[in-house]
């Protein structure tokens, strides 16, 4: 474990200080503990957030789209948003990035509602949030989402 | 720092205060009153948002000045802030009864509370205008975020020098709350910053929403219930000190690493899956701690007439801890670790499903128990009359009822999606229109819990009427 062994190192001489003598031990094993798995904690994290292709400044641009307009309040990306709307990680398997692009510019009547329209973006905006969907869709997600049993599959 | 050594120019943190007797109310305790009656009032406002919400889901076209896709973030955040709001109140009026002296600066506090409730109030208005971030949870402009965080750093600064002020009389209970509001403070930062890689952002939007509600909230709480229990007869310091490091200790570590449950899909290596599902079990050692002394404290309270709780303001206060407690041990602990499960969680994660254990988790744990310490705090110095205490009890009822109702509406409607779309493909819009049914039991039940809402905040509005001159 390099990283722990460096990290612990580093602070035991922030932790030491800032704890006074005698009586408190115990408090101070906790402060130990709860820094020390912290660091170790946000390390790993960081090493494993990072992503083997970089992310295009095209798709860097759409991702800003997706955030400026809220549309993880409905949709999801990597199941995590909302529930309204389909989950949008690998949606450029199912309908091709132009079509995208077209729904977004002019967007139809959302179902069961009779006159309420999806959200609309421009051209530029639409093509960004599309190159971002394509991106994310090359994330690798250990499997998820599930495969459905085909049908006939059943007994 | 001269800007601290002007606010603290004025209080009193050191000698005199120490020599005090007890039962006295520090500054500290009235400010705390501001914190908590924001929070309660946070909380009401959110019922009302939520049910909009709830309907707008299940009437067509239903018009509204703010769309679905801003109302919700609003939901959010009122979901994340108004704890937030009320935790401060409650670690600043328990620190001072715990160490039974003044906090450092009385007037950092105050200036702290304007700080956190104009950020807090931008995040909605700004939202309101259809101004956000898109992150969820966190939807507001990430500077308003900056600012909610410069309220934790004062309050982070404020506690350190307190506890700092007597160094060898530090307890457990002040101690583990102050790291629970470092906690918070050190996990918002991230998050005011732009992640390009969608991964990492993920990531760090977890730290506030797992980070925050079952580990940094876990430690500011537990120091609550130790102190009532103390204060209220159901536990002996002495015991409740013995193990509250530990308990701190395990939440830590524990609350960090169960992290990886929310990173299963996220595109992190397969590390986390183990690392995620086996420290989640860890997640669950200190609610059986807390449950186990709790029962001992109330057997031997009822077994000893003198030693029971015999005052209304702290039985109420206990029914809302009990219901906390309640929802620990079903919504958060069984129910999430079952949806923690690779397996399981491949199916039903972003389903319904993760909205019912958010709702039984977010506000059955820690919403109960900031409202408990927010009545606690605002009713001192007054018991409730015999009609105000049943309408109390009526309160929590009902918020129980309501929100076993959601939980139960969101659970069936979870169930089915996950069933009818991830297991046999189904169409997911098709699957969707087939839920209506559920997701009006939901805005049915949600009535209930708003009118659960509305009847305790009634309660703790007069209790802070009755209080609000004296209360000591
Ligand atoms: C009157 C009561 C309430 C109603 C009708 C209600 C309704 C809703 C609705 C419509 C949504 C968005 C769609 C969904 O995810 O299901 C939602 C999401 C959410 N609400 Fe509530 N809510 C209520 C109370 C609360 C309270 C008191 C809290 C916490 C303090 C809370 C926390 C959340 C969270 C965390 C989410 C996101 C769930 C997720 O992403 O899975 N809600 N709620
Ligand atoms: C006080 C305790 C808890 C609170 C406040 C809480 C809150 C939440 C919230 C708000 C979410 C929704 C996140 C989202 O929208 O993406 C969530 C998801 C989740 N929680 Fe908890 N939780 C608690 C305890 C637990 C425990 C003890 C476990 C397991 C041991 C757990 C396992 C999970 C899992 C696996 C998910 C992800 C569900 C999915 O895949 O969509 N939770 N929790």
């Amino acid at each position: 474990m390099p990283i722990g062994g460096k990290n612990y190192v580093r602070i035991i001489p922030l932790v030491i200080p800032a704890i006074g003598s005698g009586g408190t031990l115990k408090l101070r094993s906790f402060l130990i503990l709860s820094a020390f798995s912290l660091v170790l904690f946000v390390a790993v994290t960081l090493l494993s957030a990072h992503s083997p292709v970089p992310i295009s400044l095209q798709a860097a641009a759409g991702k800003r789209v997706w955030q400026r307009h809220n549309c993880v309040s409905c949709h999801t990306l990597f199941g995590n948003g909302g529930y309204v709307g389909e989950d949008l990680t690998n949606i450029v398997t199912k309908v091709n990035p132009p079509q995208l692009v077209q729904y977004l510019v002019q967007p139809p009547v959302m179902r069961p509602n009779r006159y309420r329209h999806h959200p609309a973006l421009n051209r530029t905006e639409a093509e960004n949030v599309v190159s971002y969907l394509e991106y994310v869709h090359t994330i690798p997600t250990l499997g998820w989402p599930p495969q459905p049993e085909k049908a006939g599959d059943e007994p | 720092m001269k800007l601290f050594r002007m606010f603290s120019a004025g209080a009193s943190g050191r000698h005199p205060v120490l020599t005090r007797p007890r039962q006295q109310v520090f500054l500290a305790q009235k400010i705390s009153r501001r914190y908590c009656l924001a929070a309660v009032t946070l909380f009401a406002i959110q019922s009302v948002v939520a049910l909009a919400g709830a309907l707008d889901l299940v009437i067509p076209d239903l018009p509204s000045p703010i769309p679905f896709e801003f109302g919700r973030a609003i939901h959010l955040g009122f979901a994340v802030l108004w704890p937030l709001i009320g935790t401060m109140g409650m670690v600043y009026y328990f620190t001072a009864a715990e160490l039974n002296r003044e906090i450092f600066s009385p007037r950092l506090a105050r200036w702290q509370f304007g700080v956190v409730l104009v950020f807090a109030l931008s995040v909605y208005v700004t939202l309101s205008l259809r101004i956000g971030n898109g992150r969820e949870y966190l939807e507001g402009m990430p500077a308003l975020y900056l600012g909610i965080g410069l309220a934790l750093l004062l309050a982070a600064y404020n506690l350190v020098r307190t506890l700092w002020a007597d160094k060898h009389h530090i307890t457990p209970a002040a101690a583990i709350m102050t790291v629970g509001i470092l906690f918070l403070l050190i996990l918002l930062l991230p998050n005011v910053l732009h992640y390009d890689n969608p991964t990492l952002d993920e990531a760090a939007k977890f730290w506030v929403v797992h980070l925050w509600e079952e580990m940094a909230f876990e430690l500011t709480t537990a120091g609550f219930i130790a102190t009532f229990f103390i204060v209220a007869g159901l536990a002996v310091r002495e015991k409740v000190e013995k193990w509250l490091y530990l308990e701190a200790g395990l939440a830590v570590t524990g609350g960090l690493y169960s992290t990886g449950h929310h990173y299963f899909w996220i595109g992190v290596p397969s590390l986390w899956l183990v690392l995620g599902a086996l420290i989640s079990l860890l997640e669950v050692v200190p609610v059986v701690m807390l449950v186990q002394m709790t029962y001992v404290g109330l057997k031997s309270s009822k077994a000893n007439n003198t030693t029971g709780i015999k005052s209304k303001r702290e039985k109420l206060t206990l029914w809302l801890i009990l219901s906390s407690l309640l929802y620990h041990v079903t919504g958060a602990s069984v129910f999430g670790l079952m949806i923690t499960v690779p397996w399981v969680n491949l199916y039903v994660h972003g389903t319904y499903t993760t909205s019912a254990h958010a709702h039984l988790a977010l506000f059955g744990s820690m919403g109960f128990l900031v409202l408990a310490g927010c009545y606690y705090v605002l009713s001192r110095g007054s018991e409730p009359t015999q009609a105000g205490y049943k309408a109390g009890v009526l309160a929590v009822l009902l918020l129980n009822i309501g929100l076993i109702g959601m939980g139960t509406a969101l659970l069936v409607a979870g169930f089915l999606q996950t069933y009818l779309w991830r297991v046999l493909g189904r169409d997911f819009m098709q699957v969707s229109l087939l839920l209506t049914p559920y997701l009006l039991a939901r805005v049915l039940a949600g009535g209930m819990f708003a009118l659960g809402d509305f009847l305790l905040i009634w309660q703790i509005y007069a209790a802070w009427w009755r209080t609000r001159k004296n209360p000591s």
